[in-house]
Parts: structure tokens; C-alpha cells; sequence
């Protein structure tokens, strides 16, 4: 059963992830701030990680994402740098800030718009687990 | 529109010229009527002045003038009054700024020479200084306008984006239930759910467009202006709404010409405009109908046309249709999702980047809508 960690500062936003999830038999690991989620990204080695962009402050999404992705051979989060990331983002559409790995501007493998499809994101999700294997 | 510091030069170095003065000056009176400020100053009073504000009671020559009518100094060494008058200045006039029966401030004219001026001179004066007050209330009320307008901007964006974020949220719960991820759903369960979502997804599309209008108000929005590549933004948008329009049956066709055409402005918003444009000639044209995109060069300008067969608009509802909110009755009839706020969003953005936006329409005939923008050469 892959493990799912969900970055994520909203309360509802996680019941609204959960409902797919657990429907498709992901176990879940949740965080609701930047800081738990690198701590339980190296705990508990999730194949996953669903992240919002927008936590706390504006930043705090990329951050993360900058911390596990570092190139740094002594960070701390070296162990989770290949986990693929899926970064949730309300502003993809709105601005024209470019995601994805290959662009260089932020080190995430994919996004999901908000408000969610469920089965966007499952896709998804399967598309990465599957890449990652 | 002039900015009040423009007119205030132009105002002075106006009044120096036109009365064959050595130099000029116009001070403002401040909100308690009782202090002036140095408003602008040329020839030999300009630098010779400070920005402080001082008490109309310093100022002899400001207050007579302000309680009614022109002072002349014909000598200022023989005159009293004469305190404010530049050092190589002998003659001077003053006269009151008065607009709408509101003191406004003063307007000087200094002569390096005794009785420089004379009563026809004194007269110009009394004109110009009616001219400028006019001028001064007019820049003053754009300025609040503006002011006006960019907090309301600021205002729409902060609370927008804290509406987006409980309303995407409630729409990912509603969207998981929907697709069965909650458990199975009864009709009845469905049918509310269905409901719900609806209102939902209008509330995000509201949301989404306050907060375009509110960005494409914004001040800041300027520093990313830059080149456009007009075609493929025109084509960008034909190649979003191709989809829906096959679905719906209708023809929606472009004519494209203009490679490498350039307008100055963001790429995001000029997108905008030509998909508000496309989506609504596809929204209200119903199945069999046809919209066609044309764009063509003529001179400095290009214009683009976006013209379907569609609903049309009533006579009497061309005149508010760039109205924030306002919607057409036949439109709110046809489709009850839209915002009112679209076309709005157009034409501010369109203004932006100097263009016109003109619409020709008749009821249950179609719609054309014309943008018309001046292209960017890069050699100016």
C-alpha cells in the first residue's frame, strides 16, 4: 500500500484529499505545517508527497519543496530527494509562475489545480508512483 | 489626465510668459484655509521659495488678494505688503485662485522693474487665475480618483483571495462526493450535490474575475508590461474555446493574418481579453451558429473582430454592457453562470494598453465586437 504524505495546512482541504485516497487504499501521513512535513518526509519515507503550495505564508510550499529537493550531499532531507512531489496550487491559473522539474523554476514533478478533481489528482498520482517504481 | 505638479508648472511659466514677468509663482492654500504651500514657481522666484507651509498672515499680499480683489505692488521698496516679493523684483501682482466659490490659493506675477504691469495685465492675470483654478480642481479630483481607484483594486484583491481559498476547498469536498468517493449517493443526494457544486463553481468564477478586474487595475501591473506577440494570443484563445464550441455545434472559425505582430502590454492580459471575447461569442451563439476571429493591420493600429450569430444585445443595453456586473437581460436569460464582470475586464485592459474596444449588435441577429490597439515597433 504506498504511502502518502499530505503537506497541508488546511483542515478540510485533507478531508477533501482523504475521500480518493482512502478510496483507492493510499495510507495517508499528514502534516499541517512546512516544518512537520520535512520531519515526517525523513520519519516515515512516504512514496509520495502531496504538497500545498500555499501554507502558512506564501512561500512556505517552496521552501519545502527546496529543502527535500537540495543537491546539498549533506542535508539532512538527502534520504527523500527522489520522492516525486505533487504540488496542489490555487495560483497556477491565475499567475504565470511555471512548474515542474524539467523548467527549473520549482523542483516539484507535478500539480494539481484548486479546487481539486479527485480524479485528476488520483491520475496523477498513479502516473508518478508508477515512475518512480 | 494632468498631474497636479504638471499643471502647476505649466500654470506659472504660463503666467511669466504671457505677462512678460521675470518670474511667477502660485501657492495653494491647505485644508484649514489658513496656511499656504508653495505650489510651483518660475523665473526669479523659482528656488526662492521653501515647501514649508506658512501662515496666511505672513503673507500681506496673499491675504488681500484672497479676500477679493487683485494687489498690485507697483514699487515693492515703497510697499509693505511687499514681504514675499523675489530680491531683484520690484513689481508684482497677486491675484486669488478661486474655483466654484472655493478660495483655492494665489497666483503671482512678478517685474524686475517698477510697474512692470498694468491694469490690461492685471486683467490676463484675473483670467489665467480663473483657468488655473479650474485646472487645479480638475487634477486634484482626478488625483482622488485614482487614489480611489487603487485602494478599491487593493481592497478586491486582499478579500478575493482570502474568498478563493474556503471556496476551492469547498469544492474539492463537493467534487469528491459527487464522484463517489464518499459513498454511493442516492438521486435525491446527487441532485442536491449537483446543486451545490453549481453555486459553487459560480462563486469561484465570480471570485476568479473580481480578482482579474482588481489586478488589471493594479498600479504595479505596469512593470510587466512589455512586447506581445499578437496572433498567438488571438489564436491561444480560439484553440481554448474550439472544444466547447464543437460540442455545442458551433462554427468557430479564425482568420488569421499579421505574423509577428507586436502590441505593447502582458501577454496574461492580452489572453484575457480575446478569451472573454471568444467565450462569450460561443456562450450566447446557439447550436448551427458561426464566430469568426479577423484581425487586420491598418497603419499604426491592428484591429481585431470578434463576430458571431448569436443572441445579440438589446438597443438599451449596449450603453451599460462594460458595466462592472451589468448583465444584458437576454444574456442573464441564455446563461445564468455568468458574472458581469467579463467585458469589464476587457475593456480596462484594453484602455491599458491605449486600445478601443467598440461593439455593433442587434437583438437575436449576432454581435461583433472590434478591439482596436496600436502595434509596437522596437525602433519606436
Amino acid at each position: 500500500m504506498p504511502k502518502i504524505l499530505v503537506i497541508e495546512d488546511d483542515a478540510d482541504m485533507v478531508a477533501a484529499l482523504r475521500m480518493p485516497l482512502e478510496a483507492n487504499g493510499y495510507e495517508i501521513v499528514a502534516a499541517a505545517t512546512g516544518e512537520e512535513g520535512l520531519k515526517k518526509a525523513k520519519e516515515s519515507k512516504p512514496d509520495l508527497i502531496i504538497l500545498d503550495v500555499m501554507m502558512e505564508t506564501a512561500t512556505a510550499g517552496f521552501q519545502v519543496s527546496l529543502e527535500l529537493r537540495s543537491r546539498d550531499p549533506k542535508s539532512e532531507y538527502a534520504d527523500c530527494r527522489d520522492i516525486p512531489i505533487l504540488m496542489l496550487t490555487a495560483i497556477h491559473t491565475t499567475t504565470s509562475l511555471r512548474f515542474g522539474p524539467d523548467e527549473a523554476y520549482l523542483p516539484v514533478d507535478d500539480f494539481v489545480d484548486k479546487p481539486i478533481d479527485p480524479d485528476v489528482l488520483v491520475e496523477k498520482m498513479e502516473r508518478l508512483l508508477e515512475r518512480s517504481k | 489626465m494632468e498631474k497636479l505638479e504638471q499643471v502647476l508648472d505649466r500654470l506659472v511659466a504660463g503666467v511669466q510668459t504671457a505677462l512678460r514677468g521675470d518670474g511667477a509663482a502660485v501657492r495653494l492654500l491647505n485644508g484649514d484655509g489658513r496656511h499656504l504651500v508653495l505650489g510651483a514657481a518660475s523665473g526669479l522666484a523659482a528656488g526662492r521659495e521653501g515647501t514649508e507651509r506658512v501662515p496666511l498672515e505672513g503673507c500681506p499680499l496673499d491675504e488681500e488678494a484672497l479676500a477679493g480683489a487683485p494687489v498690485v505692488v507697483v514699487d515693492a521698496r515703497d510697499d509693505k505688503r511687499a514681504a514675499c516679493v523675489p530680491e531683484q523684483c520690484r513689481a508684482a501682482v497677486c491675484v486669488s485662485l478661486v474655483h466654484s466659490g472655493e478660495p483655492v490659493g494665489t497666483l503671482h506675477v512678478y517685474g524686475k522693474k517698477p510697474g512692470s504691469f498694468d491694469e490690461d495685465d492685471v486683467a490676463s492675470l484675473v483670467a489665467l487665475g480663473d483657468l488655473g483654478a479650474a485646472a487645479i480642481a480638475s487634477a486634484r479630483a482626478a488625483n482622488a480618483r485614482e487614489k480611489l481607484e487603487a485602494s478599491k483594486a487593493h481592497f478586491v484583491r486582499v478579500t478575493t483571495h482570502e474568498l478563493r481559498s474556503p471556496v476551492t476547498v469547498a469544492q474539492s469536498l463537493v467534487r469528491g462526493v459527487l464522484k463517489g468517493y464518499a459513498g454511493e449517493l442516492s438521486e435525491k443526494q446527487m441532485d442536491v450535490f449537483t446543486r451545490v457544486a453549481g453555486r459553487l463553481d459560480h462563486l469561484e468564477n465570480l471570485v476568479n474575475d473580481l480578482l482579474s478586474l482588481a489586478a488589471g487595475r493594479a498600479p504595479e501591473l505596469a512593470e510587466k508590461e512589455g512586447p506581445v506577440m499578437l496572433r498567438a494570443s488571438v489564436g491561444r484563445a480560439v484553440l481554448l474555446f474550439q472544444p466547447r464550441a464543437d460540442d455545442k455545434g458551433v462554427s468557430l472559425r479564425q482568420e488569421t493574418c499579421c505574423e509577428g505582430l507586436v502590441i505593447w502590454g502582458t501577454e496574461e492580459g492580452l489572453d484575457s481579453v480575446f478569451s472573454n471575447l471568444v467565450s462569450n461569442a460561443v456562450k450566447y451563439t446557439p447550436s448551427g451558429g458561426r464566430v469568426l476571429v479577423t484581425m487586420r493591420a491598418t497603419g499604426d493600429e491592428v484591429v481585431v473582430q470578434v463576430a458571431d450569430t448569436g443572441i445579440g444585445i438589446p438597443a438599451e443595453a449596449i450603453p451599460h454592457l462594460f458595466e462592472e456586473f451589468y448583465r444584458a437581460p437576454n444574456a442573464k436569460a441564455a446563461d445564468e453562470a455568468g458574472t458581469g464582470l467579463g467585458l469589464a475586464i476587457v475593456r480596462d485592459l484594453v484602455e491599458r494598453y491605449s486600445g478601443t474596444i467598440d461593439v455593433d449588435s442587434e437583438e437575436g441577429k449576432g454581435s461583433t465586437f472590434t478591439v482596436t490597439l496600436p502595434i509596437y515597433r522596437f525602433d519606436g
